[in-house]
C-alpha cells in the first residue's frame, strides 16, 4: 500500500491550489489519486502532493460534503463551491431591436431595383436617337 | 542638438523608415529587466517584461502565475518552501 491511501491528508505543492490541504478520496493507480478538501476535487499526480501525518476516516469516493464534515473536525476551513447559474441569454431582445431596421433596409433596395429597371429603358431611347442626329449633321 | 535626456542612455534607439524614404532614429524607453526568483535568481516564467504603465492595463491573471508566491518565487522554489512548511507542520 502506497503512502497515498484513501483518507491520507496531504498538502498540494503545485498549481493554483498549492499550499492548500486536501485528502485522498480515491487511488486511481500508482501515480494518480483523486483529492478533495480545501482544494478543488481533482485527479492529481502524487508528485504534486506532500503527505501529512494526519489521516481522515472517510470512505472511498466520499462525496465533497462528507469530506467537508471530516475536515471540520480537523479545524481546516473548506470552501464550499456553489454551482454556477447560467445567465439568461438576452438574444431575443436583440433580435426585436434589429428587426425594424432590417425591414427598412429591405424596402429601400426594392425601390432602388425598380428605379434601376426603368433607367436602362430610358438610356436605350437616347442611344437610338443619337445616330439619327449624326446622320442629320452629315446631311 | 540632442536634448540632455536623450544622451543619458535611458532610451534605446529604433531606426524607423519614414514614408519619404529616410531613416530616422526614434528614441523609445527601454524595457525593464526580467523578473527573477527571490531565492534562486532564475528568470520567472509567466511574468511579462513590460513597464508598469502597461502592466497596469493588463489583467491580474496575465501578470503573474496563479499560485502562492506567483511572480515572486519560481515553481521549484515554491514547491520546496511548501514542502518544508508541510513537514514542519506534521512533526
Amino acid at each position: 500500500m502506497s503512502i497515498y491511501h484513501v483518507g491520507k491528508v496531504c498538502v498540494k505543492l503545485a498549481g493554483r491550489d498549492a499550499g492548500k490541504k486536501c485528502v485522498v478520496v480515491e487511488a486511481v493507480d500508482e501515480r494518480f489519486v483523486v483529492v478533495d478538501g480545501a482544494t478543488r476535487r481533482k485527479k492529481v499526480n502524487v508528485r504534486h502532493l506532500e503527505p501529512l501525518a494526519q489521516t481522515l476516516d472517510i470512505k472511498e469516493k466520499a462525496s465533497s460534503a462528507e469530506v467537508k464534515a471530516a475536515f471540520s473536525k480537523l479545524g481546516v476551513a473548506v470552501k464550499e463551491s456553489k454551482p454556477r447559474k447560467t445567465a439568461e441569454r438576452p438574444k431575443k431582445q436583440k433580435k426585436k431591436a434589429a428587426k425594424p431596421v432590417k425591414e427598412a433596409k429591405k424596402k429601400a433596395p426594392k425601390a432602388e431595383k425598380k428605379s434601376t429597371a426603368e433607367e436602362p429603358a430610358k438610356k436605350e431611347a437616347p442611344v437610338e436617337k443619337e445616330p439619327v442626329k449624326v446622320e442629320a449633321a452629315a446631311q | 542638438m540632442p536634448k540632455g535626456r536623450e544622451k543619458s542612455g535611458r532610451f534605446r534607439k529604433v531606426f524607423v523608415k519614414t514614408p519619404g524614404g529616410d531613416t530616422k532614429v526614434h528614441l523609445r524607453e527601454r524595457k525593464p529587466s526580467k523578473a527573477v526568483c527571490g531565492t534562486c535568481k532564475k528568470p520567472l516564467l509567466g511574468v511579462p517584461r513590460e513597464r508598469p504603465a502597461i502592466l497596469g492595463k493588463m489583467p491580474k491573471t496575465a501578470r503573474r502565475p496563479e499560485r502562492p508566491y506567483g511572480g515572486v518565487l519560481c515553481s521549484a522554489c515554491t514547491r520546496k518552501l511548501l514542502q518544508q512548511k508541510a513537514r514542519g507542520e506534521s512533526q
